[in-house]
Protein backbone atom coordinates (compact mmCIF):
# COMPACT_ATOMS: atom_id res chain seq x y z
CA UNK A 1 0.00 0.00 0.00
CA UNK A 2 2.87 2.55 0.80
CA UNK A 3 3.45 2.17 -2.99
CA UNK A 4 0.29 2.71 -3.64
CA UNK A 5 0.35 5.99 -2.02
CA UNK A 6 3.46 6.88 -3.07
CA UNK A 7 2.50 6.39 -6.84
CA UNK A 8 -1.33 8.52 -6.24
CA UNK A 9 0.80 11.58 -4.48
CA UNK A 10 2.62 12.01 -7.07
CA UNK A 11 0.65 11.49 -9.76
CA UNK A 12 -1.95 14.00 -7.73
CA UNK A 13 0.70 16.81 -7.20
CA UNK A 14 1.46 16.35 -11.22
CA UNK A 15 -1.79 16.88 -12.56
CA UNK A 16 -2.06 20.37 -10.65
CA UNK A 17 0.75 21.13 -12.25
CA UNK A 18 -0.37 20.32 -15.70
CA UNK A 19 -3.76 20.47 -15.92
CA UNK A 20 -3.93 24.01 -17.44
CA UNK A 21 -1.82 23.18 -19.96
CA UNK A 22 -2.92 19.83 -21.10
CA UNK A 23 -6.53 20.54 -20.29
CA UNK A 24 -7.86 20.86 -23.96
CA UNK A 25 -6.52 17.48 -24.66
CA UNK A 26 -7.39 16.22 -21.31
CA UNK A 27 -10.97 16.97 -22.00
CA UNK A 28 -10.84 14.72 -24.98
CA UNK A 29 -9.29 11.78 -24.17
CA UNK A 30 -11.20 11.96 -21.25
CA UNK A 31 -13.75 11.55 -22.80
CA UNK A 32 -12.65 9.15 -24.94
CA UNK A 33 -11.59 6.85 -22.75
CA UNK A 34 -13.92 7.50 -19.76
CA UNK A 35 -16.62 4.83 -20.61
CA UNK A 36 -13.44 1.72 -21.19
CA UNK A 37 -11.31 3.28 -18.35
CA UNK A 38 -14.37 3.03 -16.09
CA UNK A 39 -14.72 -0.50 -16.91
CA UNK A 40 -11.58 -1.66 -16.15
CA UNK A 41 -11.56 0.34 -13.32
CA UNK A 42 -14.11 -1.03 -11.61
CA UNK A 43 -12.87 -4.15 -12.13
CA UNK A 44 -9.97 -2.86 -10.14
CA UNK A 45 -11.29 -0.99 -7.68
CA UNK A 46 -13.37 -3.78 -6.43
CA UNK A 47 -10.27 -6.03 -6.12
CA UNK A 48 -8.61 -2.75 -4.35
CA UNK A 49 -11.61 -2.83 -1.86
CA UNK A 50 -11.42 -6.32 -0.93
CA UNK A 51 -7.51 -5.99 -0.15
CA UNK A 52 -7.41 -2.61 1.09
CA UNK A 53 -10.00 -1.91 3.71
CA UNK A 54 -8.86 1.75 3.68
CA UNK A 55 -11.75 3.52 1.84
CA UNK A 56 -9.73 7.07 1.64
CA UNK A 57 -6.63 5.45 -0.02
CA UNK A 58 -9.26 3.45 -2.20
CA UNK A 59 -10.49 6.60 -3.64
CA UNK A 60 -7.54 7.97 -4.07
CA UNK A 61 -6.16 5.16 -6.08
CA UNK A 62 -9.11 5.57 -8.72
CA UNK A 63 -8.74 9.51 -9.06
CA UNK A 64 -5.41 9.08 -9.54
CA UNK A 65 -5.81 6.96 -11.60
CA UNK A 66 -8.27 8.13 -13.61
CA UNK A 67 -6.27 11.43 -13.85
CA UNK A 68 -3.38 9.42 -15.35
CA UNK A 69 -4.42 8.92 -18.72
CA UNK A 70 -3.98 12.33 -19.66
CA UNK A 71 -1.06 12.99 -17.76
CA UNK A 72 2.34 14.30 -19.02
CA UNK A 73 4.65 11.50 -19.95
CA UNK A 74 6.92 12.10 -17.04
CA UNK A 75 4.40 11.85 -14.70
CA UNK A 76 2.17 9.15 -16.34
CA UNK A 77 5.98 7.07 -16.50
CA UNK A 78 6.07 7.27 -12.56
CA UNK A 79 3.28 6.50 -11.89
CA UNK A 80 2.70 4.07 -13.85
CA UNK A 81 5.85 2.55 -13.23
CA UNK A 82 4.93 2.80 -9.35
CA UNK A 83 1.22 1.09 -10.36
CA UNK A 84 3.47 -1.99 -12.30
CA UNK A 85 5.22 -2.51 -8.78
CA UNK A 86 2.47 -2.46 -6.94
CA UNK A 87 0.24 -4.79 -8.88
CA UNK A 88 2.31 -7.59 -9.76
CA UNK A 89 2.92 -8.12 -6.11
CA UNK A 90 -0.46 -7.67 -5.43
CA UNK A 91 0.22 -11.35 -6.06
CA UNK A 92 -2.64 -14.17 -7.47
CA UNK A 93 -5.79 -12.65 -6.73
CA UNK A 94 -5.43 -9.95 -8.52
CA UNK A 95 -4.05 -11.29 -11.62
CA UNK A 96 -7.15 -14.00 -11.40
CA UNK A 97 -9.41 -10.62 -11.59
CA UNK A 98 -8.51 -9.84 -14.30
CA UNK A 99 -7.53 -12.64 -16.22
CA UNK A 100 -11.08 -13.52 -15.69
CA UNK A 101 -12.11 -10.14 -17.06
CA UNK A 102 -10.07 -10.86 -19.89
CA UNK A 103 -11.14 -14.47 -20.48
CA UNK A 104 -14.75 -13.28 -20.53
CA UNK A 105 -13.57 -10.55 -23.17
CA UNK A 106 -11.71 -13.15 -25.07
CA UNK A 107 -14.50 -15.44 -24.76
CA UNK A 108 -17.62 -13.75 -26.76
CA UNK A 109 -16.10 -12.68 -30.08
CA UNK A 110 -14.49 -15.59 -30.10
CA UNK A 111 -18.48 -16.78 -29.98
CA UNK A 112 -19.21 -14.13 -32.72
CA UNK A 113 -17.43 -15.60 -35.83
CA UNK A 114 -18.67 -19.27 -34.63
CA UNK A 115 -22.11 -17.42 -35.11
CA UNK A 116 -21.67 -16.26 -38.25
CA UNK A 117 -19.82 -19.25 -39.60
CA UNK A 118 -22.94 -20.95 -37.97
CA UNK A 119 -25.30 -18.73 -39.16
CA UNK A 120 -23.77 -19.60 -42.78
CA UNK A 121 -24.44 -23.16 -42.26
CA UNK A 122 -27.90 -22.42 -40.68
CA UNK A 123 -26.80 -23.58 -37.12
CA UNK A 124 -25.59 -20.78 -34.47
CA UNK A 125 -26.07 -22.80 -31.41
CA UNK A 126 -24.29 -25.67 -33.33
CA UNK A 127 -20.51 -24.30 -32.00
CA UNK A 128 -19.89 -27.40 -30.21
CA UNK A 129 -21.02 -29.40 -32.90
CA UNK A 130 -18.88 -28.59 -35.35
CA UNK A 131 -16.13 -30.18 -33.38
CA UNK A 132 -12.66 -30.38 -35.33
CA UNK A 133 -13.97 -27.24 -37.38
CA UNK A 134 -10.44 -26.22 -37.89
CA UNK A 135 -11.81 -23.15 -40.01
CA UNK A 136 -14.49 -21.62 -37.40
CA UNK A 137 -11.48 -22.30 -34.59
CA UNK A 138 -9.24 -20.72 -36.99
CA UNK A 139 -11.24 -17.48 -37.62
CA UNK A 140 -12.38 -17.17 -34.37
CA UNK A 141 -8.83 -17.01 -32.79
CA UNK A 142 -7.84 -15.15 -35.72
CA UNK A 143 -10.82 -12.14 -34.99
CA UNK A 144 -10.46 -12.48 -31.76
CA UNK A 145 -6.80 -12.53 -31.58
CA UNK A 146 -7.60 -8.62 -31.40
CA UNK A 147 -9.69 -8.72 -28.70
CA UNK A 148 -7.42 -11.08 -27.11
CA UNK A 149 -4.21 -8.42 -27.64
CA UNK A 150 -6.74 -5.93 -26.27
CA UNK A 151 -7.79 -8.31 -23.29
CA UNK A 152 -4.52 -8.64 -22.12
CA UNK A 153 -4.23 -4.87 -22.34
CA UNK A 154 -6.47 -5.32 -19.70
CA UNK A 155 -4.02 -7.35 -18.04
CA UNK A 156 -1.00 -4.81 -18.53
CA UNK A 157 -3.16 -2.04 -18.79
CA UNK A 158 0.11 -0.23 -17.57
CA UNK A 159 2.13 -0.39 -20.33
CA UNK A 160 0.12 -0.34 -22.88
CA UNK A 161 -1.03 2.90 -21.51
CA UNK A 162 2.86 4.11 -21.42
CA UNK A 163 3.14 3.17 -24.51
CA UNK A 164 0.00 5.04 -26.40
CA UNK A 165 -3.07 5.24 -25.13
CA UNK A 166 -4.61 5.61 -28.24
CA UNK A 167 -4.38 2.45 -29.51
CA UNK A 168 -5.38 0.42 -26.76
CA UNK A 169 -8.24 2.58 -26.51
CA UNK A 170 -9.30 1.80 -30.18
CA UNK A 171 -8.80 -1.66 -29.96
CA UNK A 172 -10.84 -1.53 -26.82
CA UNK A 173 -14.01 0.61 -28.31
CA UNK A 174 -13.77 -1.81 -31.52
CA UNK A 175 -14.06 -5.02 -29.19
CA UNK A 176 -16.56 -3.96 -27.14
CA UNK A 177 -18.22 -2.72 -30.61
CA UNK A 178 -18.04 -5.78 -31.88
CA UNK A 179 -19.30 -7.33 -28.51
CA UNK A 180 -22.34 -5.72 -28.40
CA UNK A 181 -22.96 -5.97 -32.12
CA UNK A 182 -22.38 -9.70 -31.61
CA UNK A 183 -24.19 -10.22 -28.69
CA UNK A 184 -27.20 -8.44 -30.44
CA UNK A 185 -26.85 -10.63 -33.29
CA UNK A 186 -26.97 -13.55 -31.23
CA UNK A 187 -29.56 -13.42 -29.20
CA UNK A 188 -32.25 -12.85 -31.93
CA UNK A 189 -30.68 -15.05 -33.55
CA UNK A 190 -30.87 -18.02 -31.19
CA UNK A 191 -34.45 -17.15 -30.46
CA UNK A 192 -35.61 -17.20 -33.93
CA UNK A 193 -34.59 -20.84 -33.74
CA UNK A 194 -36.03 -21.73 -30.99
CA UNK A 195 -39.24 -20.37 -31.80
CA UNK A 196 -39.29 -21.34 -35.31
CA UNK A 197 -38.47 -25.15 -34.24
CA UNK A 198 -41.28 -24.69 -31.50
CA UNK A 199 -43.87 -23.59 -33.43
CA UNK A 200 -42.86 -25.64 -35.98
CA UNK A 201 -43.04 -28.56 -33.82
CA UNK A 202 -46.92 -27.01 -32.41
CA UNK A 203 -47.71 -26.90 -36.07
CA UNK A 204 -47.14 -30.58 -36.26
CA UNK A 205 -48.84 -31.73 -33.25
CA UNK A 206 -51.44 -29.33 -34.41
CA UNK A 207 -51.63 -30.13 -37.70
CA UNK A 208 -51.01 -33.99 -38.15
CA UNK A 209 -52.56 -36.33 -35.51
CA UNK A 210 -49.82 -38.92 -35.79
CA UNK A 211 -48.67 -40.87 -33.15
CA UNK A 212 -45.26 -39.77 -33.96
CA UNK A 213 -46.00 -36.61 -33.57
CA UNK A 214 -46.11 -37.24 -29.94
CA UNK A 215 -42.29 -36.51 -30.31
CA UNK A 216 -43.22 -33.41 -31.81
CA UNK A 217 -45.45 -31.61 -29.38
CA UNK A 218 -43.01 -31.96 -26.53
CA UNK A 219 -39.98 -29.68 -28.24
CA UNK A 220 -37.65 -30.65 -24.78
CA UNK A 221 -38.63 -34.48 -25.27
CA UNK A 222 -37.86 -34.73 -29.41
CA UNK A 223 -34.65 -33.37 -28.73
CA UNK A 224 -33.77 -36.19 -25.77
CA UNK A 225 -35.48 -39.22 -27.42
CA UNK A 226 -35.65 -40.03 -31.61
CA UNK A 227 -34.38 -36.02 -31.98
CA UNK A 228 -32.97 -36.58 -35.47
CA UNK A 229 -36.84 -38.49 -36.31
CA UNK A 230 -38.95 -35.97 -34.38
CA UNK A 231 -37.90 -33.10 -35.92
CA UNK A 232 -36.96 -34.45 -39.48
CA UNK A 233 -39.90 -35.91 -39.44
CA UNK A 234 -41.88 -32.49 -38.21
CA UNK A 235 -40.04 -30.55 -41.26
CA UNK A 236 -41.10 -33.24 -44.04
CA UNK A 237 -44.54 -33.60 -42.79
CA UNK A 238 -44.86 -29.56 -42.38
CA UNK A 239 -43.42 -28.78 -45.48
CA UNK A 240 -42.67 -31.02 -47.97
CA UNK A 241 -44.92 -34.03 -46.77
CA UNK A 242 -42.49 -36.17 -48.16
CA UNK A 243 -43.44 -39.00 -45.50
CA UNK A 244 -46.75 -38.19 -45.47
CA UNK A 245 -47.28 -41.80 -46.82
CA UNK A 246 -46.09 -43.98 -44.49
CA UNK A 247 -45.19 -41.27 -41.68
CA UNK A 248 -46.44 -43.96 -39.15
CA UNK A 249 -43.39 -46.51 -40.03
CA UNK A 250 -40.81 -43.49 -40.44
CA UNK A 251 -38.98 -43.71 -36.85
CA UNK A 252 -38.28 -47.02 -37.15
CA UNK A 253 -36.91 -47.11 -40.17
CA UNK A 254 -35.15 -43.87 -39.86
CA UNK A 255 -32.02 -44.61 -37.53
CA UNK A 256 -31.34 -47.32 -40.37
CA UNK A 257 -30.79 -44.73 -43.11
CA UNK A 258 -27.86 -43.09 -43.24
CA UNK A 259 -27.73 -39.59 -42.98
CA UNK A 260 -26.31 -39.66 -46.98
CA UNK A 261 -30.37 -40.42 -47.47
CA UNK A 262 -31.25 -38.01 -44.88
CA UNK A 263 -29.55 -35.01 -46.26
CA UNK A 264 -30.64 -34.52 -49.76
CA UNK A 265 -34.13 -34.64 -48.98
CA UNK A 266 -34.68 -31.10 -48.50
CA UNK A 267 -30.44 -29.47 -48.07
CA UNK A 268 -32.37 -26.17 -47.83
CA UNK A 269 -34.24 -26.81 -44.87
CA UNK A 270 -30.61 -28.71 -43.70
CA UNK A 271 -29.25 -25.62 -44.66
CA UNK A 272 -32.01 -23.04 -42.54
CA UNK A 273 -32.00 -25.35 -39.68
CA UNK A 274 -28.94 -26.74 -39.33
CA UNK A 275 -28.20 -25.50 -35.90
CA UNK A 276 -30.84 -27.83 -34.28
CA UNK A 277 -30.44 -31.13 -36.56
CA UNK A 278 -26.86 -30.80 -36.29
CA UNK A 279 -27.86 -30.13 -32.47
CA UNK A 280 -29.89 -33.32 -32.52
CA UNK A 281 -27.21 -35.08 -33.54
CA UNK A 282 -25.65 -35.14 -30.08
CA UNK A 283 -27.98 -37.86 -29.25
CA UNK A 284 -27.88 -40.69 -31.57
CA UNK A 285 -28.26 -44.06 -30.01
CA UNK A 286 -24.93 -45.42 -30.96
CA UNK A 287 -22.12 -43.65 -32.10
CA UNK A 288 -19.89 -46.04 -34.54
CA UNK A 289 -16.26 -45.69 -34.87
CA UNK A 290 -13.95 -44.62 -37.39
CA UNK A 291 -13.11 -48.09 -38.78
CA UNK A 292 -9.10 -46.42 -39.96
CA UNK A 293 -7.97 -45.06 -36.40
CA UNK A 294 -10.93 -46.82 -34.22
CA UNK A 295 -11.94 -43.20 -32.72
CA UNK A 296 -15.87 -42.48 -32.14
CA UNK A 297 -17.45 -40.02 -35.11
CA UNK A 298 -18.11 -37.02 -33.88
CA UNK A 299 -21.19 -35.01 -35.82
CA UNK A 300 -19.15 -33.61 -38.33
CA UNK A 301 -17.40 -37.15 -39.63
CA UNK A 302 -20.29 -39.18 -39.23
CA UNK A 303 -21.94 -37.13 -41.46
CA UNK A 304 -18.84 -37.35 -43.72
CA UNK A 305 -19.66 -39.46 -46.46
CA UNK A 306 -16.55 -38.87 -49.07
CA UNK A 307 -17.05 -41.62 -51.45
CA UNK A 308 -19.88 -42.88 -53.30
CA UNK A 309 -19.33 -46.12 -51.93
CA UNK A 310 -21.05 -45.01 -48.24
CA UNK A 311 -17.35 -45.60 -46.37
CA UNK A 312 -17.36 -43.38 -43.59
CA UNK A 313 -14.30 -42.26 -41.87
CA UNK A 314 -13.17 -39.53 -39.66
CA UNK A 315 -12.15 -36.38 -41.12
CA UNK A 316 -8.91 -36.95 -40.03
CA UNK A 317 -8.20 -40.08 -41.20
CA UNK A 318 -9.66 -39.06 -44.51
CA UNK A 319 -7.01 -36.47 -44.85
CA UNK A 320 -4.31 -38.71 -43.91
CA UNK A 321 -5.24 -40.86 -46.92
CA UNK A 322 -5.59 -37.86 -49.46
CA UNK A 323 -2.13 -37.18 -48.35
CA UNK A 324 -1.60 -40.58 -49.22
CA UNK A 325 -2.62 -42.16 -52.18
CA UNK A 326 -5.96 -41.00 -52.06
CA UNK A 327 -8.03 -44.42 -51.99
CA UNK A 328 -10.89 -44.97 -50.63
CA UNK A 329 -10.42 -47.75 -48.00
CA UNK A 330 -13.77 -49.23 -48.71
CA UNK A 331 -14.07 -49.54 -52.19
CA UNK A 332 -10.41 -48.80 -53.17
CA UNK A 333 -10.90 -46.45 -55.32
CA UNK A 334 -9.50 -42.65 -56.07
CA UNK A 335 -11.55 -40.40 -54.07
CA UNK A 336 -13.15 -37.45 -56.61
CA UNK A 337 -12.36 -34.63 -57.47
CA UNK A 338 -14.62 -33.12 -55.15
CA UNK A 339 -13.13 -35.08 -52.41
CA UNK A 340 -9.71 -33.41 -53.68
CA UNK A 341 -11.31 -30.16 -52.64
CA UNK A 342 -12.46 -31.70 -49.72
CA UNK A 343 -8.65 -32.01 -49.24
CA UNK A 344 -7.89 -28.54 -49.93
CA UNK A 345 -10.43 -26.81 -48.16
CA UNK A 346 -10.85 -28.94 -45.05
CA UNK A 347 -9.97 -26.32 -42.71
CA UNK A 348 -12.77 -24.99 -44.02
CA UNK A 349 -15.22 -27.24 -42.47
CA UNK A 350 -18.58 -25.62 -44.28
CA UNK A 351 -17.25 -26.65 -47.27
CA UNK A 352 -16.22 -30.03 -45.98
CA UNK A 353 -19.73 -30.24 -45.17
CA UNK A 354 -20.99 -28.65 -48.09
CA UNK A 355 -19.13 -31.30 -49.74
CA UNK A 356 -19.78 -34.56 -48.21
CA UNK A 357 -23.55 -33.29 -48.75
CA UNK A 358 -23.07 -32.42 -52.44
CA UNK A 359 -21.10 -36.55 -52.59
CA UNK A 360 -24.20 -37.64 -50.70
CA UNK A 361 -26.49 -36.73 -53.60
CA UNK A 362 -24.40 -37.90 -56.12
CA UNK A 363 -24.07 -41.41 -53.68
CA UNK A 364 -28.09 -40.74 -54.50
CA UNK A 365 -28.83 -40.34 -57.96
CA UNK B 1 3.68 -42.48 -35.25
CA UNK B 2 0.96 -41.81 -32.68
CA UNK B 3 -2.10 -42.11 -34.61
CA UNK B 4 -0.77 -46.34 -35.78
CA UNK B 5 0.18 -46.36 -31.88
CA UNK B 6 -3.12 -45.32 -31.04
CA UNK B 7 -4.83 -48.33 -33.68
CA UNK B 8 -2.43 -50.83 -32.86
CA UNK B 9 -3.70 -50.56 -29.33
CA UNK B 10 -7.19 -50.41 -30.08
CA UNK B 11 -6.70 -53.45 -32.28
CA UNK B 12 -5.26 -54.73 -29.31
CA UNK B 13 -8.00 -54.28 -27.04
CA UNK B 14 -10.17 -55.72 -29.72
CA UNK B 15 -7.80 -59.20 -29.65
CA UNK B 16 -8.18 -59.28 -25.95
CA UNK B 17 -12.06 -58.54 -26.03
CA UNK B 18 -12.59 -61.20 -28.80
CA UNK B 19 -10.07 -64.04 -27.88
CA UNK B 20 -12.31 -66.62 -28.67
CA UNK B 21 -14.23 -65.11 -31.39
CA UNK B 22 -11.68 -66.56 -34.19
CA UNK B 23 -10.41 -69.89 -33.19
CA UNK B 24 -8.31 -70.36 -36.28
CA UNK B 25 -6.02 -67.10 -35.11
CA UNK B 26 -4.67 -66.43 -32.24
CA UNK B 27 -2.99 -62.93 -32.03
CA UNK B 28 -0.42 -61.64 -29.71
CA UNK B 29 1.81 -58.49 -29.14
CA UNK B 30 5.34 -57.92 -28.33
CA UNK B 31 5.72 -57.46 -25.09
CA UNK B 32 7.92 -54.12 -25.47
CA UNK B 33 7.08 -52.91 -28.64
CA UNK B 34 3.69 -52.63 -29.87
CA UNK B 35 5.03 -52.36 -33.73
CA UNK B 36 6.09 -56.25 -33.82
CA UNK B 37 2.90 -58.60 -33.64
CA UNK B 38 3.31 -62.51 -33.90
CA UNK B 39 0.33 -64.53 -35.08
CA UNK B 40 -0.51 -68.33 -34.76
CA UNK B 41 -3.36 -69.54 -37.39
CA UNK B 42 -4.36 -72.51 -37.76
CA UNK B 43 -4.18 -74.30 -41.54
CA UNK B 44 -7.36 -74.41 -42.72
CA UNK B 45 -9.41 -77.70 -43.05
CA UNK B 46 -9.74 -79.77 -46.45
CA UNK B 47 -6.44 -78.38 -47.12
CA UNK B 48 -2.93 -80.09 -47.39
CA UNK B 49 -2.42 -77.44 -44.39
CA UNK B 50 -4.88 -79.07 -42.23
CA UNK B 51 -3.60 -79.84 -38.57
CA UNK B 52 -1.06 -77.54 -38.52
CA UNK B 53 -0.30 -74.11 -37.34
CA UNK B 54 1.86 -71.89 -38.57
CA UNK B 55 3.26 -69.11 -36.98
CA UNK B 56 3.33 -64.85 -38.89
CA UNK B 57 5.34 -62.52 -37.67
CA UNK B 58 3.73 -58.95 -38.41
CA UNK B 59 5.92 -55.73 -38.66
CA UNK B 60 3.79 -52.69 -38.58
CA UNK B 61 4.96 -49.72 -40.27
CA UNK B 62 4.44 -46.62 -38.63
CA UNK B 63 2.61 -44.84 -41.10
CA UNK B 64 -0.40 -47.98 -40.41
CA UNK B 65 -2.81 -48.64 -41.31
CA UNK B 66 -2.28 -46.08 -44.32
CA UNK B 67 0.59 -48.68 -45.27
CA UNK B 68 0.07 -52.30 -44.68
CA UNK B 69 1.64 -54.55 -42.35
CA UNK B 70 4.47 -56.58 -43.21
CA UNK B 71 3.60 -59.97 -42.49
CA UNK B 72 6.09 -63.41 -43.34
CA UNK B 73 5.49 -66.51 -42.55
CA UNK B 74 8.36 -67.70 -39.04
CA UNK B 75 6.69 -71.24 -39.94
CA UNK B 76 8.21 -72.92 -43.17
CA UNK B 77 5.21 -73.44 -45.57
CA UNK B 78 4.85 -75.11 -49.24
CA UNK B 79 2.73 -72.62 -50.75
CA UNK B 80 3.04 -71.23 -54.03
CA UNK B 81 2.73 -67.60 -53.08
CA UNK B 82 4.67 -68.16 -50.06
CA UNK B 83 8.85 -68.21 -50.17
CA UNK B 84 9.68 -71.13 -49.33
CA UNK B 85 13.06 -69.66 -47.00
CA UNK B 86 12.40 -65.87 -46.33
CA UNK B 87 8.51 -67.10 -45.71
CA UNK B 88 7.56 -63.71 -47.32
CA UNK B 89 4.02 -63.69 -48.65
CA UNK B 90 2.50 -62.55 -52.04
CA UNK B 91 -0.56 -61.08 -51.56
CA UNK B 92 -2.45 -58.37 -52.99
CA UNK B 93 -4.12 -57.22 -50.04
CA UNK B 94 -0.68 -56.61 -48.19
CA UNK B 95 0.77 -54.66 -51.17
CA UNK B 96 -1.26 -52.35 -53.45
CA UNK B 97 -4.50 -53.86 -52.58
CA UNK B 98 -3.89 -52.97 -48.70
CA UNK B 99 -6.72 -50.60 -47.42
CA UNK B 100 -6.56 -49.15 -44.16
CA UNK B 101 -9.80 -50.61 -42.90
CA UNK B 102 -8.05 -54.07 -43.14
CA UNK B 103 -6.68 -54.95 -39.21
CA UNK B 104 -4.19 -57.44 -38.23
CA UNK B 105 -6.89 -59.63 -37.66
CA UNK B 106 -8.35 -59.82 -41.11
CA UNK B 107 -5.09 -59.90 -42.64
CA UNK B 108 -4.56 -63.12 -41.01
CA UNK B 109 -8.28 -64.10 -42.47
CA UNK B 110 -6.84 -63.25 -46.28
CA UNK B 111 -3.84 -65.53 -45.00
CA UNK B 112 -5.54 -68.21 -44.19
CA UNK B 113 -8.02 -67.90 -47.03
CA UNK B 114 -4.58 -67.73 -48.84
CA UNK B 115 -3.51 -70.68 -47.61
CA UNK B 116 -6.71 -72.30 -49.00
CA UNK B 117 -6.65 -70.66 -52.16
CA UNK B 118 -3.29 -70.72 -54.06
CA UNK B 119 -2.49 -68.44 -56.91
CA UNK B 120 0.08 -69.93 -58.90
CA UNK B 121 0.18 -67.33 -61.34
CA UNK B 122 2.00 -65.52 -59.50
CA UNK B 123 4.54 -67.72 -57.20
CA UNK B 124 7.11 -67.19 -54.70
CA UNK B 125 7.81 -70.66 -54.38
CA UNK B 126 8.06 -71.77 -58.30
CA UNK B 127 8.08 -75.59 -57.41
CA UNK B 128 4.92 -74.94 -55.97
CA UNK B 129 3.72 -73.01 -58.46
CA UNK B 130 4.54 -75.39 -61.03
CA UNK B 131 3.47 -78.37 -59.76
CA UNK B 132 -0.34 -76.73 -59.47
CA UNK B 133 0.06 -74.69 -62.94
CA UNK B 134 1.29 -78.14 -64.33
CA UNK B 135 -2.00 -79.85 -62.39
CA UNK B 136 -0.25 -82.29 -60.41
CA UNK B 137 -2.27 -81.45 -57.58
CA UNK B 138 -1.58 -84.58 -56.00
CA UNK B 139 1.97 -84.10 -56.28
CA UNK B 140 1.56 -80.56 -54.59
CA UNK B 141 -0.40 -81.49 -51.94
CA UNK B 142 1.53 -84.25 -50.69
CA UNK B 143 4.45 -82.12 -50.37
CA UNK B 144 2.30 -79.27 -48.87
CA UNK B 145 1.16 -82.14 -46.40
CA UNK B 146 4.84 -83.42 -45.53
CA UNK B 147 6.55 -79.70 -44.71
CA UNK B 148 3.03 -79.09 -42.68
CA UNK B 149 3.78 -82.27 -40.95
CA UNK B 150 7.47 -81.52 -41.09
CA UNK B 151 7.25 -77.98 -39.40
CA UNK B 152 4.09 -76.97 -38.13
CA UNK B 153 3.14 -79.99 -36.60
CA UNK B 154 4.29 -80.67 -33.04
CA UNK B 155 6.83 -83.57 -33.30
CA UNK B 156 5.74 -86.80 -31.90
CA UNK B 157 8.07 -88.91 -30.23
Amino acid sequence: MHSDSIATNSSNIIPMASSNAKDFAKKKRVNRSAKLKQCKLDARREQWLSKVNKCSSEKEDSNGVRVLGPLSKAGNVQGRAMEKLEIRPRGEEENHGLHIHHYSDSESPSNSPMSHNGSILGGNDSGTTFTGSSRSSVSSSRSSSSSRSGGSCSGSMSEEDEEGDDECLDDWETVADALAATEEKHKPDDHSLDTDTASESKDVAHGDSHPDDATGAAPDDDLKAKPENGISLDRSTVKCRAWRPDDVFRPQSLPNLSKQYSFPMNPERYFGCGGSVWGCKNVRPAPTSCPICYEDLDYTDSSFIPCSCGFKLCLFCHKRILEEDGRCPGCRQQYKNESGKVETLLDGNSLAFRLARSCSMVTRS
Amino acid sequence: MQQSRARLFKEYKEVQREKSADPDIQLVCDDSNIFKWNALIKGPSETPFEGGVFQLAFSVPEQYPLQPPQVRFLTKIFHPNVHFKTGEICLDILKNAWSPAWTLQSVCRAIIALMAHPEPDSPLNCDSGNLLRSGDIRGYQSMARMYTRLAAMPKKG
